[in-house]
């Protein structure tokens, strides 16, 4: 195997491949990226088992076909660190492949091709199409509320529902909830779920690149597939019952309260500095027109803001952990956010002040 | 140079002689010459909680299960516990402890630590003040109590078993670095059968061997074990007796009459035992808040698993993976054990000011 590529068509499938290899690895090979040469066509393969990213680049000259396995974080490394339009060689000799470039030289170790894993195929039900940047969106929107390395692994990840001709992504640690939908093509398509771990849903969205490209959505019973021009991605699903997302989206909320989302940002992220450092509660006060914001910390320093708002009606008094407004506050786009109150006991709904699609629900704290 | 000359703390330790067996005996006295337990009949897997000195003499001990204890001593009665008497008992008994000292520290129903440091009452004399408890429970309660006497918890327990049962033992401030000298390790709380056996694997037997380290050494050997046993090889414990009790955890179990031999057996015991853990935590929510969540299991060959997991929320699903974890990690490869105890527990903290409230 041998061929020479610029760095620049090497760095970027390389940098999104080797993402996909974990720092700690149960197998060797799987410290290692999987390259194939096939005439002019140059595959790289990353997986940890779970996930699988492969990606493609045409070579302006044919290679020498053949494959192997090379350490993917040093050749990573290397090619970064090469100067920028760097031509860059790689040929395996034996059990080594040896890395050129100019006046530059690095022997890397090898493992056969043959021991690199594949993640598990399962027959395909469906699939379909999308806009990149629309998918992006859809995940960027919702990807901050999934739970972290919690015991119900469920809620590590990515609900993805696909009904009544619409995709929706539903993220939740069971302290707050953000979801958004999008149209698809797929009118007659009964109702489907399916999570999509974390990693997963991470990875996915990194490779949402192509302002105007579309990528291909394949789903299998226990695999979601994605392909785009340069890569084909695959990921495991996590076979576990996420929580009902209607039954917590509030229904009765009456108090509605339009703020400012900049505005809202800076006297949140003030007030925060003065939050309690582990709970993170600040009191929200709503009353006509006016929004007050007052944190505490055990050390008894206060901070407290007022904000003009957009909003006629009884008091009402409610605590959050700050850092989960702010996440709501951080991903909306719009000028306005319209925030659903009913009593400081029960969860907000938290929206942009338009008609996107996005919603977000979070539970008030007991301060 | 100013310095504060510390007052000798005058700790005394007290502890009922096998106290169910004790009470039983005392209702029925043609008990006192006859071998008796206090437990869970054989035949459904119980366990004894008590049992006389009769019954001692023939190996029988607490937390053996019934049925070993009948093989032991085949003529030992077993009686079914009364808690509540018990309870009215030790009632009367924290009673007679409360005309001696406001400060106490209950342990159980039938043992507890009184500060007797400021007492006036016997000249001052925490051995009479000792004396005079002794007799009391004796002559009101009809029961016999051992006690121990010393300037600290520590030395007072070991004392209280010195002389035990129906004893009195006192070690004297001056008294206490030559009796703790010659105290076996093993007498030290936190030194089980595996320290013991790997100090004794070392000569170390007695308190006095254990002189020879720094407290230095000592931490790198033990750990956080180490710093308190710097301490107790010198007879020194400066815990103060508390009076309020502290919560750490609140936990239920059961121990099923026949062994839960699959996962789906486990899980299906869960529900019921986490609304009674429910039950419990009601009346505890108040003052408390939950640092974490814990799953207990007792396999077959009484080896026991306890898996947790750091939260602050309580739902059955947090219950489940932990109990997946622990089920299979006793049932590995070949080895197949059947659960025959299943707990589940709450460690808990101080009260959290702030709290997230859950969307389900």
């Amino acid at each position: 195997m041998k061929f020479t590529i610029s760095r620049e068509a090497f760095l970027k499938p390389l940098v999104l491949v080797a993402g996909v290899v974990e720092r700690r690895q149960t197998l060797p090979v799987l410290a290692n990226i999987l390259v194939v040469v096939e005439g002019d066509q140059l595959t790289l393969t990353g997986t940890d088992l779970e996930v699988e990213l492969v990606g493609r680049v045409s070579l302006d000259q044919a290679g020498e076909d053949g494959s192997v396995t090379i350490p993917a974080r040093k050749l990573m490394d290397i090619c970064k660190s090469l100067p920028d339009h760097a031509m860059i060689e790689v040929a395996q000799t034996d059990e080594h492949v040896l890395v050129r470039s100019a006046r530059s030289r690095f022997k890397l170790s090898t493992l056969p091709a043959a021991d690199f894993p594949n993640v598990e195929d399962s027959p395909e039900s469906f699939e379909f199409e999308v806009p990149q940047m629309a998918l992006k969106q859809l995940v960027d929107q919702t990807g901050f509320a999934m739970a972290q390395q919690d015991v119900r692994y469920y809620l590590n990840g990515m609900l993805f529902e696909i009904k009544d001709a619409q995709l929706r992504t539903v993220a939740t640690d069971g302290h707050r909830l953000a979801t958004s939908c999008m149209p698809v093509g797929l009118p007659d398509q009964a109702a489907q779920q399916l999570i999509v771990p974390r990693k997963g849903v991470l990875e996915l969205a990194r490779l949402m690149t192509e302002e105007d490209g579309t990528v291909r959505l394949v789903i299998g019973a226990s695999h979601i597939r994605a392909f785009t021009n340069e890569f084909i991605f695959t990921s495991k699903l996590v076979d576990g019952k996420f929580p009902d997302y209607e039954r917590v989206l509030p229904r009765n909320g009456d108090k509605i309260v339009l703020v400012d989302r900049l505005a809202m940002r800076g006297v949140l992220s003030r007030a925060a500095i003065l939050s309690n450092e582990k709970y993170r509660g600040v009191r929200m006060t709503v009353s006509d027109t006016n929004l007050q914001v007052v944190a505490n910390n055990p050390e008894q320093e206060e901070a407290e803001e007022s904000l003009m708002v957009d909003y006629q009606g009884a008091q009402i008094e409610i605590g959050f952990n700050v850092g989960y407004v702010l996440d709501v506050l951080n991903v909306l786009h719009s000028d306005q956010v319209k925030m659903t109150l009913s009593d400081s006991n029960s969860s907000a709904l938290l929206a942009d002040g338009g008609n996107g699609a996005a919603q977000y629900v979070i539970m008030p704290m007991r301060l | 140079m100013l310095s504060s000359v510390p007052v000798d703390r005058k700790i005394i330790h007290c502890d009922c002689d096998c106290f169910y067996a004790a009470v039983e005996m005392r209702d029925q006295p043609s008990y006192h010459h006859r071998p008796i337990a206090i437990g869970g009949p054989a035949n459904s897997r119980g366990v004894i909680a008590t049992c006389n000195y009769p019954a001692r003499e023939f190996g029988v001990h607490s937390a053996m299960s019934s049925a070993q204890a009948l093989r032991a001593c085949p003529q030992l009665l077993i009686l079914p516990s009364r808690m509540a008497l018990y309870k009215s008992v030790s009632a009367q008994i924290m009673a007679i402890f409360r005309r001696y000292s406001d400060c106490i520290e209950p342990l159980s129903l039938d043992e507890a630590f009184v500060d007797v440091t400021e007492s006036i009452l016997c000249g001052g004399s925490a051995t009479r003040i000792a004396q005079r408890i002794r007799a009391e429970v004796a002559a009101e309660v009809g029961i016999t109590i051992s006690a121990g006497v010393a300037p600290n918890k520590f030395i007072a327990k070991v004392a209280s078993d010195w002389r035990k049962p129906n004893g009195l033992f006192v070690v004297k401030p001056e008294e206490v670095d030559a009796f703790s000298a010659q105290l076996a390790v093993k007498k030290i709380p936190g030194i089980g059968p595996v320290n013991a056996a790997k100090l004794a694997a070392e000569n170390i037997h007695i308190c006095a061997d254990l002189r020879v380290f720094t407290a230095l050494e000592l931490e790198h050997k033990f750990g956080r074990l180490g710093q308190s046993l710097a301490l107790r090889r010198f007879g020194l414990d400066e815990r103060p007796v508390q009076t309020c009790r502290i919560r750490k955890s609140v936990s239920v179990e059961n121990t099923y009459d026949q062994d839960l031999v699959t996962l789906e057996d486990c899980a299906q015991a869960l529900q019921p035992l986490y609304e009674q853990l429910m039950l419990r935590w009601q009346q505890l929510s108040a003052q408390y808040a939950v640092a974490g969540v814990v799953v207990k299991l007792k396999f077959a060959d009484f080896t026991q698993l306890t898996r947790e997991y750091a939260t602050n929320d309580i739902e059955l699903d947090l219950f489940q993976p932990l109990l997946k974890q622990a089920f299979s990690s006793g049932n590995r490869q070949q080895q197949k054990r059947g659960v025959r105890l299943l707990g589940l527990g709450l460690k808990l903290q101080a009260p959290i000011t702030q709290q997230q409230l859950r969307l389900f």
